[in-house]
C-alpha cells in the first residue's frame, strides 16, 4: 500500500518486544487499574488489554499531568508577612519531567496502544502549547521526545463520534506508528519519520506483511467505521456559533449541569490550568521547609474560575460557563488554531453524572 | 527552551503610599541580575506578573515609563481577598520578590504619533496611562505627538494617585490636565463630578485625536458613549482590560474572552475590538 | 412503572394548567442506555418527555438552591414556584435544605414518589458486562428484570434486585417525608439491622486495614469536585477546598491534600448527610467512601438520636445549641 512497508508481529511476541525496550524508553501502556484502564508504566508481567475500548482519563495526563511542579524554592522559616527578608532563591534542581522523584529520569516516552482519537488530541495540544509567541516547556519537552504508537479501533463505542471531527478508527494524525489488531498478529504501519526509524531500528522483531494481512485489516476497518453510528454535522459549526452568542438555546442547556469538572478533566483536548504555590512546612518527610510552584488542572466549568478579587465574576452562572465551553471548543479555538478542539472520544458523554450529551447540544445548535 | 514560568529576581527599592486610604502603593523594583534588566524591555500598557514565592502571582500594569532606565515601577491596590496584594503591601524596601514579563500587547505608540491624545483615567487605573504620559512627555518623544489632554478623576482628593506627577504636569505648557473628584473637600480647587459628566462638559475635540480610557469597569462603560457622541470612532477609543490571569502567556485559559486572551492579545483593546468580542465582560 | 409515569405526567399537566408552578424538575430519557437525565419543564408541551424508571438516580434537590440565590434575582422579582419529583432520598435532601434556609417551603410543590430502588451501573459491569469488554447498546426494563443488549445484539438478562445500588438497599425512607402529593404507595422497606450490618463488618477490621482501604479509595481522586457538586448539601459559595485566604489545602491530587479534602467534605456533612449516594454515583474514578458517609449517619443517630432529612421540626444537633448544653469540654479539657 503506497510506499509504506507494512510489518507484522505476532501478538504473543509484543510483550517481549516491549521488554527489550525498557532500558531505552519510559514505556506507557494501557493497564487495568482500579477496575478501569489507565496508562501506566509497562510491567513485564502484565499483558496488553488489546480489546480495551478506551481509558477513563485521557492520556493527556502523560504530558500534562493533573499536578506538575514548575519549580522548587527554599521556603525558609519565616512567613512572607514577617518583616525579615522574603528572599527565596529559586532552586530548580529537580527534573520536573520525571513521574516520581524515584523514577529513572529518562524522558524518552514510548506511548504504546493509545487510541487514534487521543493521538489526534496531542497534535491539537501541540498547537496550543507550542505556537510562535510563548512555548510551554513542560508539556513540549516530554512530547517532543515521545514516540506515539497508536492502536486502531476494531470496536468503537456508542459514544464515539470521531468521524464527525476529521477522525476515524485508523486515523493517523498525531501518531508515529499505528497498529492494527488482526487477532493473532499485529499489523504495523509506520507513519512519521520518527515512526519509520523506530521500526527500522527494531527490524528483527518484524516480518513483512502479507497481502492477506492487509486485506484482513481493510475488512476490519470497514466494519469498524460502520459501527460509528452517532454523528453530528459539524460543517460550518464555527460560522454558526459566530452568530450564536445570544441565542435562547443557552438558557436551557445549562440547567442540568452540576458544575463539576468531569467533562474537562477527562477530555483529551481540555487544557485550562491553575498555578499555585505550596509550602511543605518541614514537619513531614523532608527535613527542611520546601516550597514549590505547582500547575494543576482547572476547569472553566468551576464557578470560581473567573472570579476577580474585586468580587466581579464575568461568568456568574452555569449558562455563561456552559456557553464558554462550547464556544471555546467549537468557535474560539477554530478561530485561533484553525482546529476544533474536540476529537469525538465521547468521554464527556459517558461520564457526565447528569447525562449531558455534547452531541445533542451540537445538533440543537445546528438546528437553532 | 526558555521557561516562561521562572520569575526574575527583583529587590524592592522604594515604596510610596499613594492614597489617603493607604491601600494603593507604588513599588520601585530593581533587577538583581543585569541580564534580566536587559531582557526586560517593555512598552507602555504592558504588564508583568508580580511573583511572590510561596504566595502566588498577580498581573499588574507597569507604571514606569520605558524611558526610565534601571527602574520598573508598579502601583498595586490591596484587595482584602487578594492573597498576593495583601502580602505585597506588608513588604519593605530590601525585600526580594520576582517578576515575569513583560506581557501583553501594550499601547500602539507608533500609531499614536502625529495625533492629539485624550487620556482619561479613573481611580488607580491611571497606572499604565501614567507610563504612557511620561513616555510622551519625555524630551526625546514629545515632538512626535500633538496636543495632550489628561482627564483624571477619583472618588476624593485623597484618592488621587501620582500626586507629584500630576503637580509637575500641571506646571508644564505642553499638556492640559483636568482633575476631578466625585466629592471634594474644603481645599479642593479643581472640578467636581463623575468623569463621564466632566467629559461631556469639557467636550474636547475629536479631530485628529485618539482617546484612551482606563478605569473601573463601570466608569469605562459610561465614558464611552460620550466619547462616541463627541465624534471618536470606535477604532480610536483605546482601553485596557482587567481580567483574572494566571500564566500571562495565553495558555491557561483563564483570561479568555471570545477568541482572545487578555494577557496575549490585550490588555489593550480598541472599542471596536471590544464590540467584536462576546458580551461577557 | 408506566402507570406511575402516566400519573406523573397527568399531575404535572394539572399543575401547569392551574398555574401552581413555573417549572417542574423531573427526569427524561437519557441518551445512553441505563440512564435517565434530569429534565426541566417550563412548557406544558414538553411534559411528554417525563419518564420514571429504575435509572432515575440523580438527586434532583441539588438544583433547588440555584433558583433562590438572591444575587441573581432582579430586585423585587417574584421567587419562582418549583415543582419537583422527589424520591425518598431527594425528599430527605429537600428537608435539609429547607431547615438550612436555602429554599422556602412555600415555593415548592413536592411530588413525592415511593421509590423501589435505582440500579447501580457499576453492579451491571460486575455482573458480566465489563465496560471495556461489553458495549451496552440498549437496555430494557421488564418487570423485575433488566435486559441488556450488547453490540452483537446479544441479550443478557439480569435480576433487578441484584443490581440495586447499595444506598438503595439500605434506604429507610423510600418516599419523601414531606410532600404535596404522593404518586403511588410506599412498598419497599428495608430493615435497620441490614443497614447497620454493612458498617459493623468494616468496623471490625483492624486499624491498619481500615486506613489502607481509606488510602486506596482516596488515592483515586482527581479533584474534579463532582462529589461536592452533586451533593445537595454542598451549596457553599466558596468551598473550604478552594479558599485562598486562608489556604487550607493545595489544589493538586497530592494524597495528603486529597485526604484533607475528602475527610473535610464528609465531616461537613455530619448531622446533615442523608445517605443519598449522589457523591459516589457522580465520581468518575470510583472513589467509594459510602462506608464513611454511612458511619457518620449512624454515629449521629447514636449520639444525638437524630437522623437528617426525616423531620422538618427537629433541630439539627450540630447546628444548634441550647443554653444548658454541657460545656465541660471547653472548661475542663
Amino acid at each position: 500500500m503506497e510506499n509504506v512497508k507494512l510489518k507484522i508481529i505476532k501478538k504473543k511476541d509484543v510483550l517481549n518486544f516491549l521488554d527489550s525496550l525498557k532500558k531505552e524508553y519510559n514505556i506507557l501502556v494501557p493497564m487495568e487499574k482500579n477496575g478501569d484502564i489507565r496508562f501506566s508504566k509497562f510491567n513485564s508481567g502484565q499483558d496488553i488489554p488489546w480489546d480495551y475500548r478506551n481509558t477513563k482519563i485521557s492520556p493527556k495526563e502523560i504530558f500534562f499531568p493533573q499536578a506538575e511542579t514548575l519549580f522548587y524554592f527554599e521556603a525558609g522559616a519565616s512567613a512572607p508577612s514577617n518583616r525579615s527578608r522574603v528572599s527565596i532563591p529559586i532552586n530548580e534542581s529537580k527534573d520536573s519531567t520525571s513521574e516520581t522523584n524515584n523514577e529513572q529520569r529518562t524522558t524518552n516516552y514510548l506511548i504504546f496502544g493509545i487510541r487514534p482519537c487521543d493521538a489526534q488530541a496531542f497534535s491539537l495540544l501541540d498547537k496550543l502549547f507550542g505556537g510562535d509567541d510563548f512555548q510551554e516547556p513542560y508539556y513540549l519537552k516530554k512530547r517532543k521526545q515521545a514516540t506515539i504508537v497508536s492502536l486502531a479501533c476494531n470496536k468503537p463505542q456508542i459514544t464515539c463520534f470521531c468521524t464527525s471531527l476529521k477522525g476515524k478508527p485508523d486515523n493517523e494524525e498525531g501518531s508515529d506508528v499505528i497498529l492494527f489488531d488482526l487477532e493473532e498478529n499485529i499489523l504495523v504501519k509506520p507513519i512519521t519519520k520518527r515512526g519509520e526509524e523506530f521500526i527500522e531500528n527494531l527490524n528483527i522483531w518484524f516480518k513483512e506483511a502479507k497481502k492477506s494481512d492487509v486485506e484482513k485489516k481493510n475488512k476490519l476497518m470497514d466494519l469498524s467505521l460502520k459501527k460509528i453510528r452517532s454523528g453530528v454535522n459539524l460543517k460550518n459549526i464555527k460560522e454558526k456559533l459566530d452568530e450564536a452568542f445570544d441565542i435562547s438555546f443557552w438558557n436551557e442547556i445549562h440547567q442540568k449541569c452540576l458544575g463539576c469538572g468531569i467533562c474537562t478533566y477527562l477530555c483529551p483536548t481540555c487544557h485550562c490550568f491553575d498555578i499555585t504555590d505550596e509550602i511543605d512546612s518541614g514537619a513531614g518527610a523532608s527535613p527542611t521547609p520546601e516550597g514549590k510552584r505547582v500547575r494543576c488542572w482547572d476547569s472553566c466549568m468551576f464557578p470560581l474560575f473567573t472570579l476577580h478579587a474585586s468580587g466581579h465574576n464575568p461568568r456568574p452562572t452555569y449558562k455563561e460557563r456552559m456557553r464558554q465551553r462550547i464556544m471555546h471548543k467549537f468557535n474560539y479555538c477554530p478561530e485561533n488554531f484553525k482546529e476544533i478542539f474536540c476529537v469525538g472520544c465521547g468521554r464527556c458523554i459517558r461520564n457526565c453524572p447528569v447525562n449531558i450529551d455534547l452531541r445533542e447540544m451540537l445538533i440543537s445548535i445546528d438546528l437553532s | 527552551m526558555n521557561n516562561p514560568y521562572l520569575p526574575m529576581s527583583v529587590t524592592i527599592k522604594k515604596i510610596i503610599i499613594e492614597n489617603e486610604a493607604r491601600d494603593i502603593k507604588t513599588f520601585d523594583l530593581g533587577f538583581n541580575d543585569k541580564k534580566d534588566a536587559n531582557k526586560f524591555k517593555y512598552t507602555c500598557g504592558q504588564f508583568a506578573e508580580i511573583s511572590i514565592l510561596g504566595v502566588g502571582e498577580a498581573p499588574i500594569g507597569i507604571a514606569s515609563s520605558p524611558m526610565d532606565e534601571d527602574l520598573v515601577q508598579f502601583t498595586v491596590k490591596k484587595y482584602p481577598t487578594g492573597v498576593v496584594t495583601s502580602v505585597l503591601h506588608n513588604l519593605c524596601p530590601g525585600d526580594i520578590i520576582g517578576i515575569r514579563g513583560p506581557y501583553g500587547n501594550g499601547f500602539p505608540m507608533k500609531d499614536f504619533e502625529g495625533n492629539n491624545l485624550l487620556i482619561i483615567g479613573g481611580g488607580f487605573a491611571l497606572t499604565t496611562l501614567r507610563s504612557l504620559t511620561k513616555y510622551i512627555l519625555h524630551k526625546k518623544n514629545r515632538a512626535r505627538f500633538k496636543d495632550i489632554t489628561v482627564l483624571y478623576g477619583a472618588r476624593g482628593p485623597g484618592e488621587l494617585i501620582y500626586k507629584s506627577d500630576l503637580k509637575q504636569w500641571d506646571q508644564r505648557e505642553d499638556i492640559n490636565i483636568h482633575l476631578t473628584v466625585d466629592k471634594g473637600d474644603e481645599n479642593w480647587k479643581d472640578l467636581v463630578g463623575l468623569v463621564p459628566n466632566v467629559l461631556k462638559e469639557l467636550a474636547p475635540s475629536s479631530k485628529d485625536c485618539i482617546s484612551l480610557v482606563c478605569g473601573p469597569f463601570i466608569m469605562v462603560k459610561y465614558t464611552i458613549p460620550p466619547l462616541l457622541d463627541i465624534g471618536f470612532s470606535p477604532e480610536r477609543i483605546f482601553t485596557s482590560l482587567e481580567m483574572r490571569m494566571k500564566c500571562g502567556i495565553g495558555k491557561c485559559g483563564r483570561c479568555n474572552i471570545g477568541s482572545k486572551y487578555v494577557c496575549k492579545d490585550g490588555p489593550v483593546f480598541t472599542y471596536k475590538e471590544l464590540q467584536g468580542l462576546p458580551n461577557e465582560y | 412503572m408506566e402507570e406511575i409515569e402516566e400519573k406523573i405526567k397527568d399531575t404535572v399537566k394539572k399543575l401547569f394548567k392551574e398555574n401552581k408552578i413555573d417549572i417542574f424538575i423531573g427526569y427524561s430519557e437519557g441518551t445512553l442506555p441505563l440512564r435517565a437525565t434530569p429534565c426541566f419543564i417550563t412548557k406544558p408541551d414538553n411534559i411528554e418527555k417525563l419518564v420514571w424508571n429504575s435509572y432515575c438516580f440523580n438527586n434532583l434537590a441539588v438544583y433547588l438552591p440555584r433558583f433562590f440565590l438572591t444575587q441573581h434575582q432582579k430586585k423585587d422579582a417574584r421567587l419562582p414556584k418549583i415543582g419537583i419529583l422527589a424520591k425518598g432520598c431527594d425528599g430527605r435532601s429537600i428537608v435539609g435544605l429547607i431547615k438550612e434556609h436555602q429554599i422556602p417551603r412555600e415555593n415548592l410543590y413536592i411530588m413525592g414518589i415511593p421509590c423501589e430502588g435505582m440500579i447501580d451501573i457499576k453492579k451491571i459491569q460486575d455482573a458480566g458486562c465489563k465496560m471495556q469488554e461489553v458495549e451496552i447498546v440498549g437496555a430494557k426494563e421488564k418487570d423485575n428484570k433488566i435486559v441488556i443488549i450488547d453490540e452483537d445484539k446479544k441479550e443478557i438478562e439480569l435480576k433487578k434486585e441484584e443490581l440495586l445500588a447499595d444506598v438503595c438497599m439500605r434506604c429507610q425512607y423510600t418516599a419523601p417525608v414531606i410532600y404535596d402529593v404522593l404518586i403511588g404507595e410506599e412498598k419497599r422497606k428495608t430493615k435497620e439491622e441490614e443497614r447497620a450490618a454493612i458498617i459493623e463488618e468494616f468496623e471490625k477490621k483492624p486499624l491498619e486495614e481500615r486506613w489502607k482501604y481509606f488510602q486506596e479509595q482516596v488515592s483515586k481522586c482527581i479533584r474534579c469536585y463532582a462529589c461536592r457538586q452533586a451533593c445537595p448539601n454542598c451549596y457553599c459559595k466558596e468551598c473550604f477546598a478552594e479558599q485562598t485566604k486562608p489556604r487550607w489545602i493545595g489544589a493538586t491530587n497530592d494524597i495528603s491534600d486529597v485526604m484533607f479534602y475528602q475527610i473535610g467534605r464528609i465531616f461537613h456533612q455530619a448531622g446533615r448527610c442523608v445517605d443519598c449516594g449522589a457523591c459516589v454515583r457522580a465520581c468518575p474514578m470510583g472513589v467509594d467512601l459510602r462506608v464513611f458517609t454511612y458511619k457518620l449517619v449512624k454515629d449521629v443517630k447514636e449520639f444525638f438520636e437524630y437522623e437528617a432529612g426525616v423531620s422538618l421540626k427537629e433541630d439539627p444537633p450540630l447546628a444548634t445549641f441550647k443554653s444548658d448544653d454541657q460545656q465541660e469540654f471547653i472548661t475542663e479539657p
